[in-house]
């Protein structure tokens, strides 16, 4: 197999690992719970945190658009698990936080206790994602890495498929 | 290093087919000196915390070669380091909300996954799949099997009308995609696991819905009436290899579904475990699948559990589910609107 077809076929893989994550089913579809037709665009502080499985849950105080008002809005995220693994937990996104979040609305429209959506992109003010803001908060990293088992990184073969 | 990720995906629509590599079949775990701790009545000591999570999937992925060359799994994990540095990178604070059904439609962001960074070395290769018979790295369903696999599948997509047909992992249950098993598979996170031993018991944590597999040592199996969720379990000591022989699958289990992997089971399976310890840090684990009505054949994986970081933690699923309700609901919404759109009421 030459060279470019091997990076066709590692594509394909990594394609396939990159969908986990933007279409994370987690334990449940993303399509069951969300309408993927109803993007949210929401902007306020926290005002409370679930740190609860199977999903975390971040609450905040939505400003309404040119209006002093606020509404409140709980976003969906991941098992806060792998959080706590690398060091985090509820405590380190504090209430009163200003926070930003992309997502969708859940597909039942229910807004009580709030109006529900899930948080596919969780952003501090500066843009910064809420739990990786910070040094020592990288990606999870489960050590099977072949580079990490030999100390210090060798340089990876740089892949430009042209 | 900068990586075109985006012209490798989109390459990617062309993949081309590559040979396959068959791993040579042993049906022995690998020869090693290895001299295992042990328990005071001189069973292999392996209690502790184990983790199973890898880019490596059940099935070997169309694109790969089963025995992955060691450059090219290191690109692997380059390239999976590289897209969660780009997934977790900033973003801009003034941007608009994303378009309706656009690309970007999906759950959340990479920190909250734990799927694992590299492909698992098994026998000193790096495989793409667990499976090593059949030899192509594929589940050998009958022609019924894959039926009742994509019947189930298409239920719980379709089928709203109440929590009983949603997937026992939305219920919480049991963890998706069969990561209590057995087998016990990878999934997108919570792939950890803590064995502790007793001369009479052998008990796997699951991290994923805090479930407990009790493995009774020689003792016999219950009653066919008596299905469990994760089955009924029984071990046996073959000299320093535990093995476990498990029936009886709570029916509603059938479909183990994960993003990667869409693996079903009848509830009349047997499935055969062997653990052995191979040293200070791995677990070999084996599994053979037999299921008659669902697979042509005996199938069977490899797989090798890495000792983790405890400690293992809670997963109280049933105590915060607000998604099923929340699925549900969603539903009922979606009839009403259907209803109304269709004049009905």
């Amino acid at each position: 197999m030459n060279k470019k077809s091997k990076l066709y076929a590692l594509a394909g893989v990594t394609a396939g690992a990159l969908a986990v994550v933007g279409a994370a089913s987690a334990h449940h579809a993303f399509s069951a719970e969300f309408d993927a037709e109803a993007p949210v665009l929401l902007r306020g502080e926290v005002t409370k945190v679930e740190w609860v499985n199977p999903h975390t849950w971040i609450h905040l105080a939505a400003e309404e658009e040119g209006s002093d008002e606020t509404t409140a809005w709980m976003v969906e995220g991941g098992t806060p698990n792998t959080l706590l693994r690398n060091g985090l937990n509820k405590k380190s996104l504090q209430v009163g936080t200003p926070i930003i979040v992309r997502g969708y609305q859940s597909k039942d429209r229910l807004c009580a206790p709030a109006c529900k959506a899930n948080g596919r992109d969780i952003t501090l003010s500066n843009g910064e994602k809420v739990f990786m803001g910070s040094s020592g908060t990288g990606a999870p990293n489960d050590g099977t890495d072949p580079r990490e088992r030999r100390g210090p990184k060798t340089e990876l073969p740089d892949v430009e498929p042209n | 290093m900068k990586l075109a990720l985006k012209s490798l995906l989109t390459a990617s629509a062309t993949a081309l087919a590559v040979a396959v590599a068959a791993p040579a079949m042993m049906a022995e775990p690998p020869q090693t000196d290895y001299e295992p701790p042990r328990m005071p009545d001189g069973t292999p000591d392996m209690q502790g915390y184990w983790t199973n999570a890898s880019l490596t999937t059940l099935e070997k992925p169309d694109n790969l070669p089963i025995i992955v060359p060691e450059k090219q799994a290191m690109m692997m994990a380059g390239l999976i380091e590289a897209s969660a540095e780009a997934d977790n990178a900033p973003t801009d604070p003034d941007a608009p909300a994303y378009e309706a059904g656009g690309a970007e439609v999906g759950g959340y962001n990479r920190f909250w996954m734990d799927f694992g960074s590299a492909l698992a070395k098994v026998r000193g290769e790096y495989r793409s799949t667990w499976i090593v018979e059949p030899a192509d790295g594929k589940l050998p369903y009958t022609e019924a099997g894959r039926k009742m696999a994509e019947d189930r599948l298409n239920e719980q997509r379709e089928d709203y009308d109440n929590p009983e047909v949603r997937a026992a992992a939305e219920r919480c249950t049991v963890g998706f995609g069969s990561t209590g098993g057995p087998p016990m598979l990878n999934v997108l996170y919570n792939n950890n696991y803590q064995i502790v031993q007793a001369p009479d018991k052998v008990a796997i944590l699951v991290e994923m819905n805090h479930q407990t597999r009790m493995i009774r040592i020689d003792e016999e199996h219950r009653p066919e009436v008596m299905d469990q969720w994760l089955g009924d379990s029984v071990g046996s000591w073959d000299g320093d290899t535990l093995v476990v022989e498990t029936t009886n699958f709570e029916p509603d289990i059938s479909l183990r579904a994960a993003t990667r992997h869409r693996l079903y089971m009848s509830p009349d399976a047997k499935v055969t475990e062997h653990f052995t310890r191979i040293s200070p840090e791995e677990i070999f684990y084996e599994f053979w699948v037999e299921d008659p009505e669902v697979f042509t054949q005996v199938w069977k994986g490899e797989m090798i559990l890495r000792q983790a970081e405890g400690p293992i933690y809670e997963y109280a699923c049933h105590e915060a589910n607000y998604s099923l309700p929340g699925i549900l609901a969603g539903a009922r919404r979606e009839e009403k609107e259907a209803a109304t759109a269709g004049g009905s009421k």
